[in-house]
């Protein structure tokens, strides 16, 4: 009984944000390296705070509610500033299943050591808010750490700056959580009973942004490739303006720019439409042009420079999300 | 928007006109469903009015090809504008839906 306690409350909760990604934004593998990242994270963070307390002889009161809370997030933010990194998540979706798999990876290893090592006081109740309080708390802060994160990311851009005020607030919520402000009892009742709330309104507020990101941009980009596959891109107010860069670029600059504006429309459009399918349960349409037509846009974003690419951002800004947009046609 | 049904003994006729965005997509998804829910295992959708769709509407088709698909029946589009039918190629779309230049054809097919 012990063990069920241990494992299933933080597993049947990840499995239970997963079935919410109606885009099926979350790839597998990566959800599986979060895991291990936060099994691996447990060992490490085990040490440390067995470290820190010898070295420094901290108290277990003091360690579990001021060292630990910092030490141990800050090692689980690292998956998820990596995955940020390298354009791996998009939205709140990813960012919150993602983190909360860091979490469990962690709780689940913390667990399994507890439970080999219980001390005889332990009883069922105990298992029952580690397991439903302290496992899901783990998981829930990483979770609201990568929401915040790529919240700030995509609008600031900078990475330690929107990383910041996640952190601070996993750390907090932590470090209060091993407070035990309330009877332990209330505390899991209260994580089980808000938190599954908080992520359903989280999920629905993101899959509205992602709707209506589909929606703003996909209607126009169809248009204007449309236009530029029929020889009328000049005409329209992005083809004036491509004009207008004339005297400040090379011809052949000018020409790797309209190239890149509709290789960049072509390969958007591709990945918003299979995310539509995805959302629908169709398979997605996988087309074989689509790597070197990647390869051709990182090698004109090249050509064109940072200059000409900072001339092109009123018409197209590679931020954060248009990057990894184009990551999701990779492999 | 405008959409008229038509049941007749084997399909039902959707006709629709105007715009199909996000504003309306929610009439047009109950609409489409209304005719799935009836029993329809074959659906023409008249698309000759349609002057304008957005990604909204687009997910109201896949939703109700979804559903077709599930009970082995027939979504069939018809009469697509130039402009409507550009977005439907350019997108990928076409490869999923079955597209008819007429009527007649998507009835029959």
């Amino acid at each position: 009984m012990n063990i069920v306690f241990n494992f299933f409350p933080v597993l049947l909760f990840l499995a239970f944000l997963f079935l919410l990604d109606s885009f099926q934004l979350v790839r597998v593998k990566t959800l599986i390296m979060c895991l291990l990242w936060g099994a691996v994270c447990a060992v490490f963070a085990y040490f440390l705070n067995t470290l820190v307390a010898e070295k420094w002889a901290v108290e277990f009161s003091t360690l579990s509610r001021y060292v630990a809370p910092v030490i141990e997030e800050m090692m689980k933010a690292l998956f998820i500033f990596f995955l940020i990194s390298k354009k791996k998540i998009g939205f709140m979706i990813d960012a919150a299943i993602y983190g909360f798999a860091v979490g469990a990876g962690f709780s689940l290893t913390e667990n399994i050591y507890i439970l080999f090592n219980s001390p005889p006081e332990y009883n069922l109740l105990t298992w029952i808010i580690r397991g439903f309080g302290t496992a899901i708390m783990h998981g829930g802060c990483t979770s609201f750490f990568a929401v915040l994160f790529v919240g700030g990311i995509n609008r600031s851009g900078n990475r330690l700056f929107a990383a910041f005020p996640g952190l601070l607030l996993a750390i907090l919520f932590h470090s209060g959580f091993n407070h035990f402000p309330l009877n332990p009892v209330l505390q899991t009742l209260l994580i089980v009973a808000l938190l599954p709330v908080a992520f359903v309104l989280v999920f629905r507020l993101s899959n509205k942004k992602l709707q209506q990101w589909l929606e703003i941009e996909f209607n126009s980009e169809v248009k204007i490739l449309n236009m530029i596959r029929k020889g009328d891109f000049g005409s329209t107010k992005a083809g004036e303006y491509l004009k207008s860069l004339k005297e400040q670029f090379k011809p052949e600059t000018i020409v790797d720019m309209y190239c890149y504006i509709g290789l960049y429309l072509e390969l958007s459009i591709i990945v918003k439409r299979n995310l539509m399918l995805k959302e629908n349960d169709f398979e997605i349409i996988v087309e074989d042009d689509v790597q070197p037509k990647l390869n051709e846009l990182v090698q004109l974003r090249k050509q064109i420079g940072k200059v000409g690419e900072l001339a092109l951002s009123p018409l197209i800004r590679m931020d954060y999300r248009n990057l990894w947009k184009l990551n999701q046609l990779q492999g | 928007m405008n959409v008229e049904i038509l049941a007749a003994a084997d399909y039902s006729l959707v006709t629709v006109e105007g715009r199909v965005d996000t504003t309306n997509a929610n009439e047009f998804e109950k609409s489409m469903l209304s005719v799935v829910d009836g029993g329809a295992t074959k659906i023409v959708l008249d698309c000759a009015g349609l002057n304008y769709i957005s990604s909204s509407g687009l997910r109201v088709f896949l939703i109700v090809q979804k559903k077709m698909i599930a009970i082995k029946g027939k979504f069939a589009l018809c009469c697509l504008q130039p402009e409507i039918k550009e977005i439907f190629d350019i997108s990928g779309f076409s490869s999923i839906f079955s597209i008819y230049a007429d009527k007649e054809a998507a009835i029959k097919g």
